[in-house]
């Protein structure tokens, strides 16, 4: 049997030993295993909100494509009155849907996943998975969210008689790069709203700007692929040689879903091969977010459960 | 260092410290923080919640942190369950965790009972398989089958809590964390609650309980550790443990007479008939001085209680309070009482003219030993907690 033991109170000191002070380490490839291992919490965890979205709606999950051809109705009765943005020949409601398929699922993922640690308060302070699992599983949702919304794209093609391009095969990889993208700066995004609360204010905001910094009403050929800098001579009011930059390629690498955008335009819609320069650039970019985003959030997961 | 087997717990050294005030923006901390390290460094804006706190708990064994609210029970749990972080020292957890520190969070208002059980089985690390395994066993343990294809918020707490707690309990980790989950729920469910626990202890898996109900402390586990202050006071086995906490909980309480009510007490004492000590099974007396401002109607309680402020018994007699000093003598014929620290309670209550108060809110006037055998313990795993019949003899004047 173990003896009684009564601490001496009094040597215990106000402050601890420097030395054994307690650091969190981030390492990603260490915290994407762990991830791995507690897959299954995701994709119960969005289930629970995709069943809780619909639970008691009249209308249930029908939504999920009412919700996308109510905003489409929308772009097509107000933007196809507005002259100077082209869509390339291809009729309005079809290049709308796609723009705003791709746009939505970003939107979402970051409006709901950047709040997700905020609403899943409760779970936060009381259960030990990883944490990046709850802005990930909203972004699952969004994703079943988005697929469902084939369906009425599927009858946009229908209606007007075309039909998806070869080339629509390079859809994946285009969705790879968004789901990057948006994963990225949901996972910064919902690190640092837990911690300052004001920016739940602005995230709406940022948001609802976005989807006119975005090429989904004009088209990405406007921003200029060579933009001059210096040198060369001016004829007849355009530069020729000298110094220019690629803005699409610079654009594709600080907004990744730019060049998606309009790659899955080219190719599901035209047939034609996406313009590599901006894609590139946003896989990079892509990356870039969500390395740099994962580690944002790993970086301050130490203090989600105090101050959730 | 060896590597421990799975079950084990290691607590080194391990601290912790909370931002003084957590509801402020962090904007303005920090501002003021900056402000404050400038203008006066003294002043820390955070405070320790646990301070070098050392244990360890072998697989297989059992152990509770007792200790009052706010002593850093629930965030050592959470400590070594990974929800926070210790801001210093080394936590060491072998094995499976299953920590239950609240059991209705992971419950979702709007899905069925047999949602809940899915998500929160996985929430608290079971897998699908696992969980369709065993979900009729779950069911039957929290008693809801009619009630399981209903949304959870139609239920009741102590449904909820049910389903939540046998969620958990059928976890089989190696570690269970359990923070002090049984406070709801009827006493029925509870008594099947601390039986489980026991059997899931009596299958190898190491408990750490957090609990302020000392009888289930008693009960379920072997060793005891006490946090006070934010730091370890005493640990070892729990008897030994609990009975200090006791001790120093009621001399904290000060007990002679801290809230006087219209009636003012003057003197309180617990006697044996004989003049000798306070036996067991002896006649006892209980005497209360009093003061009362005018003559009434009133109720006279008194109760005893060991430590907790819920008593082991009440007697009452209803009578006429005469007015001006008066005593009050309650013969017991029997005293029910093993060897022991107790209190004595009393309270007058009754319709005071002009005033909600009762005339003596229920409070504890004095503590006192008793002498005669040992408790009798009860069967391993089982709460002693049941009402007792003592007869009383009341003569007021």
């Amino acid at each position: 049997m173990v003896p009684l033991v009564v601490t001496d109170v009094s040597t215990i000191p106000a402050e601890p030993p420097d030395d054994i002070l307690y650091t969190h380490k981030v390492r990603l490839v260490d915290s994407l295993r762990v991830l791995w291992d507690h897959r299954e919490i995701v994709y119960t965890l969005a289930e629970r909100d995709f069943r809780a979205q619909y639970k008691q709606a009249t209308l249930g999950i029908m939504w999920a494509v009412l919700s996308p051809v109510a905003t489409l109705v929308i772009f097509v009765v107000v933007f196809s009155r507005v002259k100077g943005f082209g869509t390339d020949g291809i009729p309005a409601p079809l290049y709308f849907f796609v723009g705003i398929m791709c746009w939505s699922f970003f939107a979402s993922s970051l409006g709901t996943g950047g709040n997700s640690l905020l609403t899943n308060k409760a779970l936060l302070a009381k259960t030990q998975f990883p944490r990046e699992c709850f802005p990930l599983e909203t972004m699952l949702v969004n994703a079943l969210n988005t697929v469902i919304s084939f369906v009425p794209l599927t009858l946009l093609f229908v209606i007007f008689g075309r039909a998806p391009r070869i080339a629509t095969v390079w859809v994946p990889l285009f969705m790879l790069i968004e789901v990057a993208f948006a994963a990225g700066l949901t996972l910064a995004i919902s690190s640092l709203i837990i911690q300052m609360r004001d920016l739940q204010q602005v995230l709406p905001i940022i948001i609802s700007l976005g989807i006119f910094m975005t090429p989904v009403i004009w088209p990405f050929s406007k921003i200029p692929s060579h933009f001059h800098i210096a040198g060369g001579t001016m004829v007849h009011g355009h530069w020729v040689g000298g110094i220019t930059i690629n803005l699409q390629v610079v654009y594709g690498f600080f907004n990744p879903l730019g060049p998606v955008i309009t790659s899955v335009r080219q190719t599901m819609l035209l047939g034609h091969n996406p313009s590599w320069g901006p894609l590139a650039a946003a896989v990079v970019g892509a990356a870039c977010y969500l390395v740099f985003g994962y580690k944002i959030f790993k970086r301050f997961e130490v203090n989600f459960a105090d101050i959730a | 260092m060896p590597t421990l087997p799975d079950g084990s717990i290691v607590v080194e050294q391990v601290w912790k410290k909370f931002r003084s005030d957590k509801t402020v923006p962090l904007f303005y901390e920090q501002m003021a923080r900056l402000r404050r390290n400038i203008v006066d460094r003294s002043a820390p804006d955070y405070r320790w919640v646990l301070k070098d706190v050392n244990f360890e708990v072998a697989p297989g064994e059992s152990m509770a942190l007792i200790g009052v609210n706010g002593s850093g029970k629930t965030t050592l749990l959470k400590i070594l369950s990974q929800v926070t972080y210790q801001s210093a020292g080394r936590c060491t957890v072998r094995g499976r965790i299953g920590a239950l520190l609240s059991v209705t969070s992971g419950l979702h208002p709007d899905l069925s009972g047999r949602e809940n059980i899915f998500l929160y089985g996985a929430v608290l690390g079971m897998s699908r398989s696992d969980i369709r395994r065993k979900f009729d066993t779950i069911v039957e343990f929290a008693e809801l089958s009619d009630a399981i294809n209903r949304q959870v918020k139609f239920y009741s707490m102590g449904m909820q809590m049910r389903l939540g707690f046998s969620i958990a309990a059928f976890l089989e980790p190696d570690v269970l964390l359990v923070d002090e989950v049984l406070a709801v729920g009827d006493a029925s469910f509870q008594q099947k609650c601390l039986q489980r626990i026991g059997e899931i202890v009596r299958d190898g898996t190491t408990l750490l309980y957090v609990s302020h109900d000392l009888a289930s402390v008693e009960a379920s586990c072997d060793r005891a550790v006490w946090l006070s202050d934010a730091m370890v006071r005493a640990a070892g086995p729990t008897k030994d443990v609990v009975t200090m906490y006791r001790t120093a909980v009621e001399q904290n309480s000060n007990l002679l007479n801290t809230k006087t009510g219209i009636v003012e007490v003057k003197k309180a004492e617990i006697r044996a008939v004989d003049g000798g000590m306070l036996r067991s099974e002896s006649e006892v007396e209980v005497r209360l001085v009093l003061n009362a401002p005018e003559e009434a109607m009133a109720t006279f309680f008194v109760g005893i209680s060991q430590g907790t402020a819920f008593p082991m018994f009440v007697i009452d007699h209803t009578g006429t309070m005469p007015g001006g000093d008066f005593e009050v003598i309650c013969r017991l014929g029997y005293l029910p009482l093993p060897k022991g620290h107790f209190s004595l309670w009393s309270a007058i209550t009754g319709h005071p003219k002009g005033k909600k108060d009762p005339y003596l809110p229920w409070q504890p006037l004095i503590s006192f030993e008793a002498f005669g055998p040992d408790r009798m313990e009860p069967p391993e795993g089982v709460m002693a907690l049941s009402p007792v019949y003592v007869g009383a003899d009341w003569k007021v004047g």
